[in-house]
């Protein structure tokens, strides 16, 4: 199967394959170019059975039939990659040159940084991130620096920021940049396939480390346990709530009800397909983690480092086995799980990954 | 036409009026004082009528339900005055219960309930008799076969309902009430009565007043024997005799003159059906081998006719009707219309005569029927609840929960078929919406966990809508009341209620608002404009998920009258062609197969998307809903 092959009864499937069945990550790359899939509160439903054959929604569905060696292909011309990690070129340490983007931002301000920069320097003119905060997030076509400061910060809901594409691509915009969760860039780099929806317009696209994220309920969680008083939140290991230098800490197993059950069928919890992923390091929280995976990733920091934009410095060896571990054996969790038919692995991708996987 | 014929024209006169305005032309010629109604069709038009020649002779009322319709009314005849009260079938369950109690102790002045049936419900959810209720609560009932007997019942009714001193019962059906024909008009009354309710007089209701209520209907009986509303057409010594009442009359004059039957058929028209001139139709029963039965909808007559039939022993005639399943339409016996063709084919079959039905041979009418594009019921160019029904729509979609409609009853029953994206799970009276909604939220505890949403109308709200929030709120229900509010009785023509601030004469008048009442309650209110449909869905959307009775009120004007009253169009809305992406879109021709506005119209000469810019009224709705953007909102100065 190709890639972006038409599909017939597209929003029929889409229902079928993936919203029946929760495998929707509420990415909102579905959302936008019909009347009848829509988006409320992060929820996404098919409201309308529109039987249009060429609908775009089930070719852009990171969560319909996947098949990461061909998109492996076309984003890095090669099939070459770790099967734990995906293809990159490099790994750092690396933190905002700017103190203002770096104290807003959830660890090192990476992100907001390198935007910010594309942004300035033409690379992109406008960008799909995510506002708001850990109480509601909010989705938002920004375009200016201001504007993606305002995004800053990591959201623990699934926010259906790629819903907005449509509305970047009818301002103008020729080349938009993307930051989102391992879900949205695999969506992201299936519509750059699909000319209809303008797709080759995404120019860059930055991923996020993601575990798993939370289903909607978790905002009636934090109102209810009047959690919204606080500023800051983080999971590095239990859930992390911080107000003035207080800080509070509810055991993860209390909110492990709200992770979206899509989650659990996520095999890239790194955004393999970015050009760029950035992370927390889980040791030092004046730093992120940043995989440079593309050619454009790879140029992009450069000139930022060169510019002073970002910071880097080397990913600590030691460190490695234990990112690996911890990746490895969320994959492995998923591989064994029920829901993985969309991934399109051949038996012997699945045995090659569980046989290397620990000791690459 | 209109109220104008019926108040200025000189008597003497004869104008073409329809039915439920010769009602009003009888009433007015009978010196009625206090008319009031809850809009129904087919019975609207007769207070529509007295609304415009309201004067200090006559009180007119639009009220808020047919109960406190008829209670009004008969206060009125307590006080002497005649009065009359007007409502469609339907409406006479809602005032049954006070109907029930006031015939028993009776009244004074002439008072006439005007109920008007709608066989095959036009323009109505259910199709019923209403003269089985008149006979549980032991009202006479008068039936007119045409326009002009229809105001010569009305002032027939109110003289016998001061002979009885009871109420006494009009009714009417669809095709009495909406057909035109002429009448001549007769005196106004100069006289003017004066209300009068002296200490010591009372209206009460005891159980042993049964008996008076039974009296009255012996004493109507004997009065009604003398009527002229009952006669027989045709061959005196005919062997067939068709009985009949209301428009069957018509039905059975054509049958008979179709076949040529004149000399061998005598048509007994009964205006009386409660009770029945007995010593009339025995006279006509006695000698008669073949009797027909034509009447709409249930075998009522039938009924009281083969009782007398059985009691006085005539075993000798062979009875077509309804019960026998000799008289019959599409629908079977007993639903439906009657029409010429059923009884034709009745006495075709008597008189064993050939009777070809005119027009196509069934299996020409059968390929022509495949042939006919599908055509639903529609809403209005830029009707509100074409827009509130979407976002209902969406928001329960999108919930996921697979949420429980209880549909009410106003233009908004098309929730329940295509046209309203077939939303709706329940559908039955002004009211129910609510009281269902709280009782299906009771029933978790037995596994039922969708949770549910109630659409109800503005009028149908101050109608019987809020018993249900006032029991949904005390009993802890959790649902969600949307009312549609487009500020006006919209279905029935537009006629005020106490939402709109002007009263039945459309004079300023107190305003009720919903969400006053509603607050009032306790309950958690918001407003939302459909027409900002993103907004709305949201609404709907958070509200629905959260706990306990909640009302949401989507408001925006009937698009038809804010098109009377803004006159020229303020906003003009096209299609730019250049960017409707026509069938590659990928939506389907959204805006002409799903969204259904009969101004979104499909040009097939360039294979885009227009408007009919003759009919829209640029709510611009599906301007906002277009996935490409097509659509233009022009504002127009």
């Amino acid at each position: 199967m190709e890639v972006n092959a038409i599909v017939y009864g597209a929003a029929a499937k889409l229902v079928e394959e993936v919203l029946d069945t929760d495998l929707c990550s509420g990415c909102g790359a579905c959302i936008g170019y019909c009347p009848y899939i829509k988006t409320i509160g992060e929820r996404v439903a098919v409201i309308h059975d529109c039987n249009i054959c060429e609908g775009v929604c089930y070719r852009v569905c990171p969560r319909a039939s996947t098949n990461y060696q061909l998109l492996r292909q076309e984003v890095f011309g090669s099939a070459q990659f770790d099967p734990v990690l995906g293809t990159y070129e490099n790994m750092y340490f690396a933190r905002a040159g700017n103190e203002l983007i770096h104290t807003k931002g959830q660890y090192g301000g990476v992100v907001t940084a390198i935007f910010a920069y594309a942004l300035k320097q033409g690379l992109i003119e406008g960008a799909l991130m995510t506002g708001g905060d850990f109480t509601r997030t909010k989705p938002a076509v920004v375009s200016t620096v201001n504007e993606m400061l305002a995004c800053t910060g990591s959201k623990y809901t699934a926010s259906p920021t790629l819903s907005l594409f449509q509305e970047a691509v009818k301002k103008g915009f020729q080349n938009i940049g993307i930051v989102g969760r391992p879900c949205q860039v695999t969506a992201a780099r299936k519509m750059q396939e699909v000319t209809e929806i303008k797709g080759e317009r995404i120019s860059l696209v930055v991923g996020l480390f993601c575990m798993e994220s939370f289903t909607p309920d978790f905002y009636d969680y934090i109102k209810e346990n009047n959690l919204d008083e606080y500023y800051r939140m983080d999971i590095p290991k239990d859930v992390q709530f911080e107000r003035n230098g207080e800080n509070i800490f509810v055991p993860f197993d209390e909110v492990r009800k709200f992770v979206c059950k899509s989650c659990y069928s996520c095999f890239d919890p790194l955004s393999e397909l970015a050009d760029l992923s950035v992370g927390s390091t889980e040791h030092d929280p004046g730093w992120n983690t940043l995989i440079v995976r593309t050619e454009k990733g790879a140029e992009l920091v450069k000139k930022a480092v060169a510019r002073g934009v970002i910071e880097t410095k080397p990913y600590p060896k030691e460190l490695l086995p234990l990112l690996r571990k911890a990746v490895f054996y969320k994959k492995k969790r998923v591989l064994e799980g029920p829901d993985t038919n969309y991934l399109e692995l051949t038996p012997y991708e699945r045995k090659y990954f569980l046989a290397t996987g620990v000791d690459v | 036409m209109g109220w104008k014929d019926v108040a200025l024209t000189k008597k003497g006169n004869a104008v073409l009026l329809n039915g439920n305005e010769a009602i009003a032309r009888g009433a007015l010629e009978a010196g009625v004082c206090y008319a009031s109604s809850y809009p129904g069709s087919p019975s609207s038009e007769v207070i529509d009528t007295l609304s415009k020649i309201s004067s200090s002779d006559l009180y007119v009322e639009w009220s808020i339900n047919e109960k406190v319709s008829l209670e009004g009314a008969a206060a009125a005849s307590f006080a002497g005055l005649r009065s009359m009260c007007v409502m469609k079938a339907d409406g006479l369950n809602v005032a049954f219960d006070f109907l029930t109690s006031m015939n028993l102790g009776g009244c004074k002045g002439g008072l006439v309930i005007v109920v008007a049936d709608d066989p095959l419900g036009h323009s109505s959810v259910k199709e019923y008799d209403s003269r089985y209720l008149a006979k549980a609560a032991m009202v006479p009932v008068l039936e007119p076969s045409t326009v002009n007997e229809a105001r010569d019942m009305v002032i027939q009714a109110f003289d016998l309902s001061e002979q009885l001193k009871g109420p006494v019962m009009l009714r009417s059906v669809t095709r009495v009430s909406h057909t035109r024909g002429l009448v001549t008009l007769n005196k106004l009354p100069k006289m003017r009565r004066k209300a009068e309710f002296p200490a010591g007089e009372c209206f009460l209701t005891k159980t042993i007043f049964h008996m008076k209520a039974r009296d009255r209907l012996d004493k109507a009986a004997v009065i009604i024997e003398e009527s002229g509303f009952n006669y027989y057409e045709g061959f005196e010594g005919a062997d067939t005799v068709i009985f009949c009442c209301g428009t069957s009359l018509l039905y059975a004059r054509e049958a008979i003159k179709t076949l040529g039957l004149q000399n061998e058929v005598k048509v007994v028209k009964v205006g009386t059906t409660l009770p029945l001139p007995e010593k009339f139709i025995l006279n006509h029963l006695q000698e008669a081998s073949n009797v027909i039965f034509a009447e709409e909808i249930r075998p009522f007559l039938e009924e009281s006719i083969m009782i007398l039939s059985s009691r006085h022993n005539l075993g000798k005639a062979r009875f077509y009707g309804k019960i026998t399943g000799d008289v019959m339409g599409l629908r079977g016996p007993a639903c439906g219309e009657m029409n010429a063709d059923i009884i034709i084919k009745v006495l075709a079959n008597i008189k064993n005569l050939y009777y070809r039905t005119p027009g196509y041979d069934p299996e020409v009418k059968e390929e022509l029927g495949t042939m006919i594009p599908p055509r639903e019921y529609a809403m209005c160019p830029g009707c509100p609840h074409r827009a509130s029904f979407w976002a209902v729509k969406t928001a329960i979609a999108v919930d996921g929960r697979d949420c429980i409609v209880a549909g009410d009853i106003g233009c908004y029953c098309l929730g329940a078929w295509d046209t309203g994206f077939n939303l709706f799970d329940t559908l039955h009276c002004m009211g129910a919406g609510p009281g269902i909604a709280s009782g299906l939220s009771k029933l978790g505890r037995f596994g039922l966990e969708r949770p549910t949403v109630t659409l109800v109308g503005d009028s149908t709200f101050y109608h019987a809508v809020i018993p249900g929030l006032i029991n949904g709120h005390y009993s802890g229900s959790d649902y969600l009341c949307i009312v549609l509010d487009n500020s006006v009785t919209a279905m029935t023509g537009h006629q005020p209620h106490p939402g709109t601030g002007i009263n039945t004469c459309g004079e300023p008048a107190t305003t009720v608002p919903i969400e006053k009442i509603v607050a009032g309650l306790g309950i958690p209110c918001k407003i939302a404009d459909p027409f900002d449909n993103k907004n709305a869905t949201e609404c709907i959307f958070e509200m629905l998920r959260k706990p306990g009775v909640k009302v949401l009120i989507l408001r925006q004007e009937c698009a038809l009258v804010q098109a009377r009253k803004q006159g020229k169009k303020k906003r003009r809305v096209y299609v730019d062609q250049t960017i409707c992406r026509g069938d590659t879109c990928g939506c389907g021709r959204f805006c002409t197969s799903v969204w259904g506005c009969p101004g979104n119209i499909w040009d097939p000469v360039n294979g885009k998307a227009a408007i009919d810019e003759a009919v829209c009224v640029g709510c611009g709705v599906c301007a906002a809903l277009c996935p490409a953007d097509a659509i233009v909102v022009e504002e127009v100065y």
